[in-house]
């Protein structure tokens, strides 16, 4: 793609979520959802080949279908209510079919399944967008209007997120569908929490980004697509294969790394609010989504891949790819666990 | 709920159901967002008329310029896809299912 | 006018049960066709002049224009119409469920509520929605910006996806 373009695609794509951050109207929020997909199209059509095109094509329909429901619910609280203030949503009507939008433009349980086919059509660097910076600005219009949010409303999606999340990524092969559904089930662990505490919203979205980000740039350094590959990152670069299957282990919450942390915390909170049956779903769904992690830490580090000669290391070539964003993000991504003291003392400032 | 809120609502509804239910052609899809967009529209309109608010009468000419953005993304969206896929069928469009 | 108005309100409501009911796109970007001039009566009769002209001009004209045009060309030889088996099945649900829920509100809607705001003033030749979207080049210009900048980025966009005879799988002559 030519570099100017490119520019102004990016940069587009910075506008719209920045505009959705600041604006107070829905109106603007929702020029800002609509400039983020409009940017990312191209983008993720850029490879041109039939898996993308459909995958954007998927993708464009859900987008605008939710956009438009935005601005329908916010239109229907203005003739009931009289407010077009992103805090003044009130009418439940309203507040349901902005939750049920959200919901549709993150990926959240019932309206999830666009999300792993979307992201199976496309390349790596496209998905990391797609998982995490097109998350944020949904994400500041959802914490605004949760506190009028049904609050069942919030749980069961939460619940139910986590399970499909789970469940849906068991029986599969592709790491980017697998990726996907880790996506459902983290979301799922934030919007459970998103009325109690919006700050452990916030604490899980952040680390959720740091994770995943390093899930998909190890994927793209080692450059494999299905499990299979991955038995062969251990030759490429063995010290990667051994932090990406503590990664791995992270994103599923084992408690030395910095993933433990959020779901700790939630866990916690829910427990104090008097919800321990969400609490021990959540917690008991969190194992489904386990399962395929510990598959691909076995398939990554464990297995090697079938061959004839009894060399483990390739050819040396240098290496070309920058992977100091990898390191950097691969060391947030297992270290954070010990600040947990200073982020509860932060949270409740 | 007002005759004129009650008419735009469910032509909002029936884009809405018709989008989301069984459609043939990616065209019909892409009709069926314009009609929500165009019962936005009016929507819109009709508070700002009703309301008397005259400032918000830009309203509903910002909608018309990012739904005609929108649309013509879509209309994009269909060329290549008949290009990709050779058809503009819904059901062709099933290489990344699970 | 009165009458007149809720004639146009049901007539928006019955195109859009024509667009929802799944016939050809041939057909369906007729009943959009008709819905947006319905809307333009309606707009009319409401007050607002100036905006049903920008909905009949641009919408119509310019819009839906393309998207005819895109129907005709993916014309099949035997569009489905209202009348075929599936998508009457479609109509009669729709229609029926549209009416239920209007009986549900029937009872709400009395004598004044159908009446139109400016009935005693279609003489006037000023209206608020003129001066309102002039409000666009002073206090709305930050809007107008970004509107201009989601219009050269839809440019790019399109241009991008459409690009290049030989991409794709299959190479359209």
């Amino acid at each position: 793609m030519n570099p100017y373009v490119l520019t102004i695609l990016l940069s587009s794509l910075g506008l719209g979520t920045i505009l959705t951050f600041a604006s107070s109207h829905w109106l603007l929020a929702w020029m800002g959802l609509e400039i983020n997909t409009l940017a990312i199209i191209p983008i993720m059509a850029q490879q041109s080949h039939p898996r993308a095109i459909e995958a954007t094509t998927k993708y464009f329909l859900t987008q605008a279908t939710a956009a438009a429901m935005i601005l329908f619910a916010s239109t229907t609280n203005a003739w009931l209510v009289g407010e077009w203030e992103i805090h003044q949503l009130s009418h439940p009507l309203a507040t349901t079919t902005v939750m049920l939008a959200l919901a549709l433009k993150l990926g959240l349980a019932p309206v999830h399944f666009w999300l792993p086919e979307v992201l199976q059509g496309l390349e790596l660097t496209t998905g990391l967008i797609l998982s995490t910076w097109q998350k944020l600005a949904p994400f500041a219009l959802m914490i605004q209007v949760a506190p009028t949010i049904n609050s069942s409303l919030l749980i069961a999606m939460g619940l139910l997120s986590t399970l499909v999340g789970g469940w849906g990524g068991l029986n599969q092969t592709q790491l980017r569908k697998i990726l996907a559904y880790s996506s459902i089930a983290h979301l799922g662990w934030m919007v459970l929490i998103l009325q109690y505490a919006p700050s452990l919203t916030l604490l899980s979205l952040f680390l959720y980004i740091i994770m995943t980000s390093s899930a998909f740039l190890t994927l793209k350094t080692n450059n494999s697509l299905t499990i299979n590959t991955l038995a062969t990152s251990w030759t490429k670069s063995p010290t990667l294969a051994a932090l990406t299957a503590l990664v791995l282990l992270s994103l599923g919450g084992l408690p030395p790394l910095s993933g433990f942390m959020p779901k700790w915390l939630i866990l916690q909170e829910l427990t104090k609010q008097g919800l321990p049956l969400s609490a021990t779903l959540a917690a008991m769904t969190a194992l489904l989504s386990l399962y395929f992690y510990l598959r691909l830490c076995y398939a990554m580090t464990l297995t090697i891949y079938p061959n004839t000669l009894t060399a483990t290391a390739p050819w040396r070539l240098n290496f070309t790819l920058i992977t100091l964003p990898l390191s950097i993000i691969t060391i947030l991504a297992l270290g954070l666990l010990p600040l947990t003291p200073a982020v509860t003392t932060l949270l409740t400032l | 709920m007002t005759p004129v809120h009650f008419s735009f609502t469910s032509a909002f509804i029936l884009g809405l159901m018709g989008l989301a239910f069984h459609r043939t052609h990616l065209l019909s899809a892409l009709l069926c967002l314009e009609g929500m967009m165009l019962s936005l529209f009016i929507a819109l309109s009709l508070w700002a008329l009703q309301m008397e608010a005259i400032g918000y009468s830009v309203a509903p000419m910002l909608l018309l310029a990012f739904s005609a953005c929108e649309a013509s993304a879509g209309l994009a969206l269909l060329v290549a896809t008949a290009r990709t896929h050779g058809t503009d069928r819904l059901q062709s469009l099933n290489l990344l299912q699970c | 006018m009165t009458y007149i108005v809720s004639l146009f309100l049901l007539g928006l409501v019955l195109g859009l049960v024509a667009v929802a009911s799944n016939p050809a796109p041939y057909f369906a970007a007729l009943g959009l066709v008709v819905a947006a001039g319905v809307g333009c009566g309606v707009l009319v009769g409401y007050g607002g002049s100036f905006l049903s002209l920008v909905l009949f001009l641009i919408y119509l004209g310019g819009m839906l224009v393309v998207f005819a045009y895109s129907a005709a060309l993916a014309a099949e030889p035997f569009p489905e119409s209202w009348g075929d088996r599936s998508v009457l099945g479609y109509v009669v649900v729709y229609t029926v469920g549209v009416m239920l829920v209007a009986g549900w509100f029937w009872s709400g809607w009395y004598e004044t509520s159908w009446v139109v705001v400016d009935e005693f003033k279609e003489f006037s030749v000023l209206r608020g929605d003129t001066s309102g979207v002039a409000l666009m080049y002073s206090y709305g210009g930050g809007m107008l910006i970004v509107c201009a900048w989601v219009l050269l980025l839809t440019l790019f966009v399109v241009l991008e996806l459409t690009r290049g005879l030989s991409r794709g799988a299959l190479r359209a002559v």
